[in-house]
């Protein structure tokens, strides 16, 4: 059953306000706490235990499913192997997202791997929402790795956001793109207080036309640190875009490392990237609007981070 | 309705650029602008009429002298407090975005998400598209509809002092006109007193008083005819570089 600390992160991570409709599987401390399969999408467990193999049938369009993990145990590190084939031709949408609620001096955590395989011109649209919460003084700890397939003509959409309370998360992007296919992963990190974040991408575009665009979007406040790794490898005809902004407040420190690698002729790669405090026209500007000094901040990094 | 008293502005010593001595970028400088007439500022560069604008908003703080709005001290007031009570103020250089939009910069400033309201004031700029409020306001937009958005963000205030430095920059010659238009009718409906620092003939023309701002001082206030004697005096440009096109023949440097 879910009780109101459940409830809640659940609300923060899946948007849900209690069970979803349609298909789900819900891990509560290292538990499956429920699981609903439908007509096209099956979910069971892995052969080792360890996790989920969800699959999506070939055709299926316009179905979603929920997959949250809520933790509020003292002391439990969870880990999960996921597993996603999604069918070619459907077109998905995967809520995913992780809450841990710390109660007391002792650590939590939570590493989910989750493997994505998308068909043939499927497309995916994966929501991946982190957030921590409570009064203990224990270190909030996710470590997420995602690894995608995209198969020729395949399209996939990863939203990834982290917003506050994780204190420490070291993040892994791998993604393979076929021929034709697109792969767009946006990141939004919001750290405070000694918290850390790192976020490692390995993209490779290996067939012809293939695109990567992968955002990230960092807010460093308070003493917290966060560090940005993009590889971006070409080995065929394609394209391939980074861009990477931080806004640093307080004395919050950043690194973004982004790396283009043409291996054929025709790739066509770039960058752009930013680190930087607020900056002072956008906050003249909204002053000048009537908002003061703070609600002028909050706006700008609302927007930054929407 | 805005009254400057003996108001100077000093450079301090380590913004200046003339090897770090202070800089009086405006001096003693003292005038009174009445409630819902149409001022055209203009001068050479670097006179010091972006400043004076800035020291009305409080982008800038006086270093000495005083300014009142309608009687009231506001020297001291910040820029939001201002703001708030009815002082508007248009950038040269608009401020640029990641992932604001026009909806979000006019919700702000008219105080309201609600659409039929924001399409009203949008309707006032003679913008039509509603898909234009979804723009971000970021460096992809055009000058003219970067221009577009700082116009309508300060119409939507409905201000009682509306401040313009410069709203041609990176517009073309032929959205001058309507712009022109949209403010006189703007401080007509509104009894807006309307500022507007240009070289442009345009804005001189539909202003009901010059200012010609010299040296930090006023150099000349009166109509546009007795202003052109000086203008032309002026009008040895140094800054033909930077400008380009068009603009250039009908501006007065």
């Amino acid at each position: 059953m879910l009780n109101a600390i459940d409830k809640e992160l659940l609300k923060e991570v899946a948007d849900l306000e209690g069970i979803p409709k349609g298909a789900y599987n819900i891990r509560k401390n290292g538990e499956l706490l429920g699981r609903e399969v439908s007509a096209n999408i099956n979910i069971e467990t892995n052969e080792a235990g360890n996790g989920i193999v969800i699959r999506i049938k070939p055709g299926t369009v316009n179905e979603s499913v929920h997959i949250p993990v809520i933790l509020s145990k003292a002391g439990l590190h969870d880990v999960v192997y996921n597993t996603f084939e999604v069918g070619e031709n459907s077109d998905v949408t995967i809520i995913a997202g992780c809450g841990i609620h710390c109660g007391s001096s002792q650590s939590e955590g939570h590493s989910g791997i989750h493997e994505f395989r998308i068909g043939k011109n499927a497309r995916m649209k994966y929501v991946e929402k982190h957030v921590a919460t409570g009064e203990g003084t224990g270190k909030r700890i996710l470590n997420p790795t995602t690894k995608v397939f995209l198969e020729e003509g395949a399209h996939a959409e990863m939203e990834l956001t982290q917003l506050g309370g994780v204190d420490e998360a070291k993040r892994v992007n791998e993604g393979e793109i076929k021929a034709g296919a697109s792969l767009l992963i946006t990141e939004r990190v919001m750290t405070d207080k000694n918290q850390e974040a790192e976020s490692k991408n390995e993209l490779l575009l290996i067939g012809e036309n293939s695109r990567a665009n992968i955002v990230s979007r960092s807010v460093v406040k308070g003493d917290s640190k966060q560090d940005f790794y993009v590889n971006l490898e070409a080995r065929a005809k394609c394209y391939g875009h980074i861009e990477c902004d931080a806004i640093i407040m307080d004395r919050g420190i950043s690194q973004t490392i982004p790396a283009l690698k043409a291996l054929h002729s025709d790739a066509e790669l770039t960058h752009e990237a930013s680190i930087g405090k607020i900056a002072n026209d956008q906050l003249m500007k909204l002053m000048s609007l009537g908002l003061d000094y703070d609600e002028a901040v909050n706006r700008i990094i609302q927007g930054f981070l929407k | 309705m805005i009254e400057l008293k003996n108001v100077s502005f000093v450079v301090p010593d380590e913004e200046s650029t003339n090897g770090g001595a202070p800089k009086e970028i405006i001096k003693n400088l003292s005038f009174i602008f009445e409630e819902g007439k149409f001022y055209g500022i203009t001068g050479p560069n670097g006179g010091g009429k972006t400043t004076l604008a800035k020291l009305i908003m409080g982008i800038h703080p006086v270093t000495s002298g005083k300014i009142f709005f309608k009687g009231e001290d506001i020297t001291d007031l910040s820029i939001t407090e201002r703001a708030r009570k009815g002082i508007a103020y248009g950038f040269q250089h608009s401020a640029r975005f990641k992932g604001t939009t026009f909806r979000d910069l006019l919700s702000i400033a008219a105080g309201t998400d609600n659409e039929d309201e924001l399409i009203k004031i949008i309707a006032r700029l003679g913008i039509c598209s509603i898909d234009f409020l979804d723009n971000p306001v970021n460096s992809k937009l055009s000058g003219g509809e970067i221009k577009k958005i700082e116009l309508a963000t300060i119409i939507a205030r409905n201000p009682k002092v509306a401040i313009y430095d410069e709203p041609d920059t990176g517009i073309d010659l032929w959205t001058i006109g309507p712009m022109v238009e949209l403010l006189k009718r703007e401080k007509e409906a509104f009894n807006t007193t309307t500022m507007v620092v240009s070289h442009n003939k345009a804005f001189l023309e539909a202003a009901d008083d010059v200012i010609l701002i010299r040296g930090g001082k006023i150099a000349y206030e009166g109509d546009l005819e007795g202003a052109k004697p000086i203008l032309e005096d002026l009008s040895v440009c140094g800054f033909a570089d930077v400008c380009e096109g068009e603009s250039y023949a009908e501006c007065y440097r």
